[in-house]
Formats: C-alpha cells, sequence, structure tokens
C-alpha cells in the first residue's frame, strides 16, 4: 500500500518532472557554457572566449542604456502605477453597486496584447491624427511622440501603467475590503475626517498590498520587451531600448548565441539584486514605522 | 495479361518518376508582385519538366529580410534558393560559407551570353573570383515630384539643385501652410536598410558616384556628404521635411517630392490610380548641390539585388535549382514577363536598347523610362559585411544627431566615420 | 435631509468619475474597433467614423490585388489551438502534481517542492536562447510542436492547485479512500470538481497569457502559415504601415476574444481572484 503511495505520488508528478529536465534543466546547464563562447548560429565554429562576452556586455553602450532605462522607466512606472491603481481600488471601494462591473472593467487592459495595442498608440500619435490635429489648433505644435527620447518614454511607461493598474488595483481593493469597518466608524466617533481616516487607517493597513504592488512593479520594469519593440525599436538613440531588445536583438537578428545569452545573464542579475535592496529598503522603512 | 503488364509498367514508372523527383524550394522576396512572377515561371517550369517540383514561398521580411534567410539557415530550414540578395549580404553569408558559386556550373558562359549580363556581372565578382549573386534588377532611385501641384505654384519642371528646392519649398508654404516638401519619417530611425533610400540617394547624387566604402577603407567625398546633411537638416529646420509618422503623403498630395523605386508602380496602379505619369507625378534624378555642374549627368542609389544558391540544399537540388534559373533566365520573353509582373527592370546589359523592352516600355510604362536611363549611373549598395552596424550607425551617429541640432553637419560626419573604424578592420 | 441629498450628490459623482475612467481604461479598445470599421481615408484622421464600412474586414480576408493575401484567418486559428492546447495541459498537470504535493505524501516530496520552487523563481529569460537552440537540435525549428511542448507546464498552476489542495480537510479524502477509491478516481471525480474556482482563474489566465505570448513565438516560428496572429501582426506593423484598417481589423480578431472570454467568466473570475491575491 505505501510502495503503491510512493509509486503513485512520482507517477502524478512525472509530466511535471520530464518536462522541467527537458526544457528547464537542459536549457539551464546549456546556457552555463554558452556565456562563454562566441558562437554565430549561421556558422558551424564556436569560439572560445572565456570572460570576453562578460567585458563586451558591461562596456557596451547598448547594454549600458537597457540598464539604466530600467531605472528610468521604474522611476515613472512605479509611482505611477501604486497611485493609479490605489485610485482605482478606492474608486470600487465606495461604489456601493456595481463593484464587480468595474472592477472587471478596469482589469481589462492587462488582457490586451501589447502589439495591438502599439497600433492604436501608433495611430493615435501619427502627425495628422486628430489627437495631434487638436494639439496643434490649441497649441501650434504638438509633440513628436516617438521621435524624441522624453516623449517616447513617456509614452512607453503610460502604455504599461494603463495595463497593469487594473491588476494591480485588485491587489489592493482585496487589502480594502480586509479593513474591518469597525476601524473607520471609531475614527469618525472621535471627529476624524475621511481624509484623516484615509491616512491613519487606510494607508497604514494597505501596507501589505502596497508592498506587493510595489514588488511587482519593479520587476515588471525588467521585462519590458512588446511595446517598444513594437513602437520604438529601442530608439530614439536607446532610449527606450531594454534587457529584453537587447537579447532579442542580439541573440535572434544578429544571431550571436553566446553574447545574447551573457546579456541575459545580466539581466537577471539585475532583477534580482535590484529587487532584492528595494525590498529590503521598503522592509526597514516598514519596520520602522510599525508595519507588517 | 497485358493489361497487367501494362498496369505494371504503368507502376514502374510512376514508381521511377517518384524516385526520380526533386524537389527544390525557392523563396522569393517579400514583394508581392515578384511572387507572382516566380510561380507563373515554375508552373510554366513544371509543366515541361515533370522530374523536379518547385516551390515558391515569399520570405520572411520581418525584422528585415535578410535576418530573415540567416534565421532560416540557422534553423536548418534555408530553402535552396532565394532571391532578394545585394552583394553586402551575398559576403556575409559567403563568410559564413552559407551559399555557393553559380559559375562553377559548367553552362554559366552560355547563361551569361544568352541573357546578356556580360557587362552587368562584372560588378558582381566577389573578391575569390567567383560569382556567387545572379543580379535580377538594378533599381535606380530616382526622386518623383507632384508636378500638378508645382504647376500651381509656378513651376513648369521641377527643381534641380538645392536652392532651387528651397525656393520651391518657400513658395509651397506660402500657398499651402499645411503641406510639407518631403515626407521621410524613417531619416530619424536608425534601420539600416532604410539609408538606402534617403542619405545614400542624396549622397551619390552630390559625390559624382564616389563609394562610401571600398574594401575596408572610407573612401567617401566629405565635401559631398556633409552637404547633403546639411540640405536635410536645412528642409526640416524650414519644416519643409516632415520625420514623423505619417500616414500618407505623396500619394494625397500632402508632400510633393518623394524617393522612389519602380516597385511602387504597381501599387500605386491598384490604389491610387490618380497619379498618372506626366500628369500628376514626374521624375528627375535626384536634386544636387548648387555647385554641381548642370550639363554633368546624376548618380543615385541603385537598389540591386539577385539570386543565390545555399549550401544547405543537396548538389542534385543545387543541380535542379541551376536548370531552372537558366531556363528563366535565358529567355528574353521572361525578363519581358518580369517588367511586367513587378514594374522593375532587369538586370541586362540591353534593358536600354533591346526593342523587345523598348517597345514596352515605351507604349505602357514611360515611368520606367527615366529608371532606364539611370541604370549607368547608378551605384549599388555598399559591399562589406558589416554593412548592418556600418548604415545603422550612420543613423545612430550622424543623421539622428544632425537633424535634432545635436551636431553640425561637419561633426555628424566625423562621428559616424569614427563610429565605424573598429568595424574596418 | 440635506445630509443625504448631498450623499446622493455625491454618489453621483462617483459613478461619473468611475464611469469616465473606465471608459478612458477601455477606450484603445473601442478606438481599435472603431477604426477596423471605418472607411479606409478615415482611419487614423477621425475618432469617429462618418460611415461603418467593412473594407478593412474583406481585405483582410481576402488581401488587395497588389497583395497577396496573409493567412489572417489561420494565424487566428494558429494561436486557438496552441493557446488551448497549451492551458489545458497546464491545468491538467498543475491538478495531477497540485493534488500530488498536496494531499499524498512520499519520499521526496520535499525535494520536488523546493525544486518546483527553484524552477518557479529562476529567470527564464536566461533559459531563452538555449531552449530556442534545444528546440532547433530537436529538429522542431518552425513547427507548431516548438510553440506547445516547451510550455507544457506551469508551475503557478501547480503552486495554486496545490494551495487550494491543501486547505481541504483530510477527511475529504480520507473518507474516498475508505470507500475504495483509487486516487485517479479521488482526483477527477472529487478534487478537481471542488476546484473549480481554482480551474477557472488558473485557465483564463494561463490561456490569455499564452493568447498575448510573443517572443517565443516570434523565436520558433517563421513560416507565415504556423505564425499566431500575435507575431503576425506585429510583423506586419511595418511593412503594412500604410494599411491601418485591416491591421485593426485584425488586431480586433486578436483582442477581443479574450475580452469576451473573461466577460463571460467574470463571475467566477471575480470570486477567484481572492485566491490570486492571496499567492
Amino acid at each position: 500500500m505505501k510502495r503503491q503511495k510512493e509509486l503513485g505520488g512520482w507517477l502524478l508528478a512525472s509530466p511535471y518532472l520530464l518536462s522541467a529536465i527537458v526544457f528547464f534543466l537542459i536549457p539551464l546547464g546549456w546556457s552555463l557554457s554558452l556565456v562563454f563562447f562566441d558562437w554565430n548560429l549561421i556558422s558551424p565554429t564556436r569560439i572560445y572566449v572565456g570572460l570576453g562576452n562578460f567585458r563586451e556586455a558591461v562596456t557596451s553602450p547598448r547594454v549600458y542604456n537597457a540598464f539604466v532605462n530600467t531605472y528610468k522607466f521604474m522611476a515613472i512606472i512605479v509611482p505611477g502605477v501604486l497611485l493609479a491603481s490605489l485610485c482605482l481600488a478606492l474608486i470600487v471601494q465606495h461604489l456601493p453597486w456595481l463593484k464587480q462591473f468595474y472592477a472587471v472593467g478596469f482589469f481589462l487592459p492587462y488582457l490586451a496584447s501589447g502589439v495591438a495595442i502599439g497600433l492604436v498608440v501608433r495611430g493615435l500619435l501619427s502627425y495628422d491624427s486628430p489627437l495631434n490635429e487638436f494639439l496643434r489648433q490649441i497649441f501650434g505644435s504638438s509633440p513628436r511622440w516617438l521621435r524624441d527620447p522624453t516623449w517616447a518614454t513617456l509614452v512607453i511607461s503610460f502604455m504599461i501603467v494603463w495595463k497593469f493598474s487594473g491588476y494591480y488595483a485588485l491587489i489592493f481593493l482585496a487589502g480594502l475590503q480586509g479593513i474591518p469597518r469597525e476601524l473607520y466608524e471609531a475614527a469618525a466617533l472621535d471627529g476624524a475626517g475621511p481624509f484623516t481616516q484615509f491616512r491613519k487607517i487606510t494607508l497604514p493597513l494597505l501596507y501589505p498590498a502596497f508592498y506587493t504592488v510595489l514588488v511587482l512593479a519593479v520587476g515588471l520594469c525588467f521585462g519590458i520587451f512588446t511595446e517598444p519593440y513594437v513602437l520604438t525599436g529601442g530608439g530614439p538613440r536607446f532610449s527606450t531600448h531594454t534587457w529584453q531588445l537587447e537579447i532579442y536583438y542580439q541573440a535572434f537578428e544578429r544571431f550571436r548565441a553566446g553574447y545574447g545569452a551573457t546579456v541575459a545573464v545580466l539581466n537577471a542579475v539585475a532583477t534580482f539584486v535590484s529587487v532584492l535592496l528595494i525590498r529590503r529598503v521598503v522592509e526597514s522603512w516598514g519596520a520602522k514605522r510599525g508595519f507588517r | 495479361m497485358r493489361v497487367l503488364k501494362a498496369v505494371f509498367l504503368g507502376l514502374l514508372v510512376l514508381g521511377l518518376g517518384a524516385i526520380a523527383q526533386v524537389e527544390i524550394t525557392f523563396w522569393s522576396a517579400p514583394n508581392p508582385s515578384q511572387e507572382v512572377f516566380w510561380r507563373q515561371m515554375a508552373e510554366a517550369y513544371m509543366a515541361t519538366h515533370p522530374g523536379v517540383t518547385i516551390t515558391i514561398s515569399p520570405m520572411p521580411e520581418t525584422p528585415t529580410s535578410e535576418a530573415g534567410i540567416l534565421a532560416a539557415i540557422a534553423g536548418g530550414v534555408a530553402p535552396t534558393a532565394s532571391e532578394n540578395v545585394f552583394v553586402g549580404f551575398g559576403s556575409e553569408l559567403v563568410k559564413s560559407k552559407a551559399i555557393v558559386p553559380w559559375n562553377t556550373f559548367p553552362e554559366w558562359e552560355e547563361l551569361v551570353k544568352a541573357r546578356n549580363i556580360s557587362s552587368t556581372i562584372k560588378a558582381w565578382e566577389f573578391p575569390d573570383g567567383n560569382y556567387y549573386i545572379i543580379p535580377m534588377y538594378v533599381n535606380a532611385m530616382l526622386v518623383a515630384w507632384r508636378i500638378d501641384i508645382l504647376r500651381e505654384l509656378g513651376y513648369e519642371r521641377p527643381p534641380r539643385t538645392y536652392s532651387e528646392v528651397l525656393a520651391l519649398g518657400e513658395r509651397l508654404k506660402a500657398k499651402y501652410p499645411d503641406k510639407f516638401l518631403w515626407l521621410r519619417s524613417e531619416l530619424e530611425v536608425p534601420t539600416w536598410w532604410q539609408r538606402w533610400f534617403d542619405f545614400f540617394v542624396f549622397y551619390y547624387a552630390a559625390s559624382k558616384g564616389k563609394p562610401l566604402i571600398t574594401g575596408n577603407a572610407i573612401t567617401a567625398d566629405d565635401k559631398a556628404a556633409v552637404e547633403v546633411l546639411r540640405f536635410f537638416k536645412t528642409l526640416r529646420d524650414k519644416k519643409l521635411l516632415i520625420t514623423e509618422p505619417l500616414a500618407q503623403g505623396f500619394e494625397v498630395g500632402k508632400t510633393v517630392m518623394t524617393v522612389l523605386g519602380p516597385w511602387t508602380f504597381p501599387w500605386w496602379k491598384e490604389n491610387y490610380p490618380e497619379l498618372v505619369y506626366g500628369k500628376t507625378f514626374v521624375l528627375t534624378p535626384p536634386p544636387v548641390p548648387d555647385w554641381y555642374p548642370a550639363e554633368e549627368p546624376v548618380y543615385t542609389f541603385a537598389d540591386a539585388k539577385g539570386v543565390v544558391l545555399y549550401a544547405q540544399a543537396t548538389a542534385e537540388q543545387q543541380k535542379a535549382m541551376w536548370d531552372f534559373i537558366r531556363w528563366v533566365l535565358s529567355d528574353p520573353e521572361h525578363d519581358l514577363a518580369w517588367v511586367k509582373v513587378t514594374g522593375m527592370l532587369p538586370a541586362r546589359d540591353d534593358v536600354g536598347t533591346n526593342p523587345l523592352f523598348t517597345a514596352y516600355i515605351n507604349e505602357k510604362e514611360p515611368a520606367l523610362l527615366p529608371y532606364a536611363e539611370s541604370i549607368t549611373f547608378a551605384v549599388p549598395p555598399i559591399a562589406h559585411p558589416q554593412f548592418v552596424e556600418i548604415q545603422e550607425r550612420m543613423g545612430l551617429e550622424c543623421i539622428y544627431p544632425v537633424l535634432t541640432g545635436e551636431l553640425t553637419p561637419e561633426k555628424g560626419w566625423e562621428a559616424w566615420k569614427a563610429a565605424i573604424k573598429d568595424l574596418l578592420k | 435631509m440635506r445630509k443625504g441629498r448631498r450623499r446622493k450628490l455625491v454618489l453621483l459623482g462617483l459613478y461619473l468619475l468611475a464611469t469616465a475612467v473606465l471608459l478612458l481604461m477601455i477606450s484603445p479598445y473601442l478606438y481599435m474597433l472603431l477604426q477596423s470599421l471605418a472607411p479606409w481615408r478615415e482611419v487614423d484622421r477621425v475618432f469617429i467614423p462618418s460611415a461603418l464600412s467593412l473594407q478593412s474586414y474583406r481585405w483582410l480576408l481576402g488581401g488587395g490585388l497588389s497583395t497577396l493575401p496573409r493567412p489572417w484567418l489561420r494565424a487566428w486559428g494558429n494561436t486557438a489551438l496552441v493557446a488551448t492546447t497549451v492551458t489545458l495541459s497546464r491545468v491538467l498537470v498543475g491538478a495531477l502534481v497540485g493534488y500530488a504535493l498536496a494531499v499524498l505524501s512520499f519520499r521526496g516530496k520535499r525535494a520536488i517542492q523546493n525544486f518546483i520552487l527553484f524552477h518557479m523563481f529562476y529567470p527564464g529569460i536566461i533559459l531563452l536562447v538555449p531552449t530556442f537552440l534545444l528546440v532547433r537540435a530537436m529538429g522542431l525549428y518552425d513547427t507548431y510542436l516548438a510553440m506547445i511542448l516547451p510550455g507544457l507546464v506551469s508551475t503557478w498552476a501547480i503552486f495554486m492547485y496545490a494551495n487550494f489542495f491543501r486547505s481541504i480537510p483530510k477527511e475529504v479524502v480520507e473518507a474516498a479512500r475508505m470507500d475504495g477509491a483509487g486516487e485517479l478516481r479521488i482526483i477527477f471525480q472529487i478534487m478537481i470538481p471542488l476546484a473549480r474556482p481554482v480551474t477557472a482563474i488558473v485557465f483564463l489566465f494561463l490561456f490569455m497569457e499564452r493568447w498575448i505570448e510573443l517572443l517565443w513565438d516570434m523565436i520558433v516560428v517563421r513560416d507565415p502559415a504556423k505564425q499566431t496572429l500575435n507575431v503576425l501582426l506585429a510583423t506586419m506593423f511595418g511593412p503594412y504601415g500604410g494599411y491601418p484598417g485591416p491591421l485593426y481589423a485584425a488586431g480586433v480578431l486578436l483582442t477581443f476574444p479574450i475580452l469576451v472570454l473573461f466577460l463571460l467568466f467574470s463571475r467566477r473570475f471575480v470570486s477567484g481572484v481572492s485566491l490570486i491575491i492571496s499567492s
């Protein structure tokens, strides 16, 4: 009987194990060796370059831009999405009826393919679009949306904030719903107005949700790909270049398998370290204030 | 008994035929009319040559057709042969040993004679003395003008020099402040192959066709290059050049100038029938700097591509493909069909002289005449295997900073030269 | 009385705000739909077309004279095929493995659980190039299997099911066992039906994720006949810049099925959301 259970457990887990061995462990092992070779996928030769790939990557202006841009995007996207999703959650929370309708509605942007939305954005921002005509009438000129580094960054950031706000709003919503109403009632009895209630009760008790959304948003910035891929190609002048764009470009447009794998490793390291650092910072900030 | 014998023989023949069947694949360029041409050729060939099956499919075009071909080679699924390869890409393929020469086939000289390309083919010889690409077409780039709008502005013929262009622009803006002279949104995007259709066109015109790079050295005419950059910058500053994405420009009269290759004509015929050569638009060589002598011919860039044979194919497949390509290219009627279907001129020495072509062009496609005349003054793409980076850096380090005012034209040009030093080794 | 009226005004204002924000959030979808139904001269020139036209859809499905039709419908079919197959597999494997980890006890279970955690948090981006090379070495480049095989299992799904099954009282399983039911019967006749909310959420999310996947599908498939709609749209983004109308139509084909799916299952979705949050 026990034997059967042993076998049963392993049998049930076997599809996962098989898949993990083939599509996880083997590539994992392969990646460890790839990074030390200069390998053009086309030609039959593989050249051992030791740490040459790493050296090239850390001195490459393209990689440098991808690295810096992540934090540039973070600086806009993280506050943006925190604010937006909190606002959305608050709105839904205070609606007595049709909560579900609005919550789902706000969530819908998350379902879109970045390519399809990129299409819409390109159309809306093209020179003779109604939006730009309108702006020219009012201000005399329309911004060079996708040709100017600052605007391009803002456009991409805005698209991402739009996409994730509704999703993260659900997290805040769950947090909001977890706050006992009695706290508010007690505070109201003490004479606290709605803003004071918000500051003293809601925000502190939303700390776990805040923390979750923060970490998710930070991690998200390391994986930006589709939006710049279809709209800017990483430009203008690499202002919207990202890690994943660089990996894709090196490995699948220039066919440099070894170098592409190297950039991927650097990306993973940067992500891990950054998320860790930010978590530490936020946790200590929270601990100081007695959260968690 | 006799019936059985017949059936058996029939099956044997079928069987042998099946064994003897060679399957070859050919990738046509991502231009639909070219695909149509090759399909026609393949069908006609297969009707008279039962031992071979030819599959025509369009090559991937994103991110570029070159990357698509490389991806297929990398994935082990390269076709037997494809078109759409220019000398630079060819040299990259040769370096990776991905393509094989055509001239090692015994009938090579025969083909050169039959298609009349003994002069044309010279430019396609590779450093090792072999011919890896058989050119299909040479498209000189010309500039098209909306002569109907120009007439409204008082011009009977298009401007020739930069100053004349600027004067035209002024008059244009005076009458139509919302129109532009030239829409070129890709000018500020570093996509490497887009340089062929803006900078290269004007540069070769201004420099009398001086090559940008020869071998591993920069042999460009700096004065001409800087002049071109200054021209672009001036146009942009005066709001005559618009570099942002705009859905329609020349076709709807929002702009009056555009750089044009003959492949556009079939598309115009279908979607913009109001664009009639001579009435709505005319073609000229690219505008030149003011100091350019008026009597001298103007050079331009030529988009010239051809057919290559891939190393991944078996010897049998390669031979079968060679026979097919030979058959296609040895008959001038086929090249005439090429003109009719794709609107482009085939790469032949006698395009401007052979009555077979001239009769058709004169009657049906007068717009192709200026293209035929420009072939002698057309400069092909850079042959250096690092062409992608070289042309990318031109956009990144030179054109974009110059257009946005970050660098002067002189500094921008020097910046490009400095940026590609490490590639030219 | 005044307080009541004030409250009503505040509520009205709130609903107006909520509706305005909602419209803003879904405006890109509306724009896409409207532009796909606009006459070509008006695409991207006006917000709301003066007349509705099926020109874009007809062109998308039939092609123009100077362009050969791209297999848009086929690409949609490819997306549906890949997304459905992969998601069904992920859900099934997730349930099976989740059950094994949550309910059964056997030697090495700990190891497997830790391994799954390691797998879940390992940065996938590092595996991109080697997995491509692996697929190529297996001779699967440019095939449907290349899009399907690597994605048959989802550690997240396993995690969700394991969590859920752990919350089911042990008595349920034990009672079934005493009745003589084998493990498989327990799984399929008791546990999975119980896990309906989890299945709904897991299926919806995984399906949506796979549907809008771009990077992997773009890398492993080159043949337009096999490409997913997302990839096809991405590749046609540049070249068909002059034909935005049909591209919007393709965008609608790509986006609206998922929207409809989620809206249809919104009830289940909402009830299951708390499950995701707690993870």
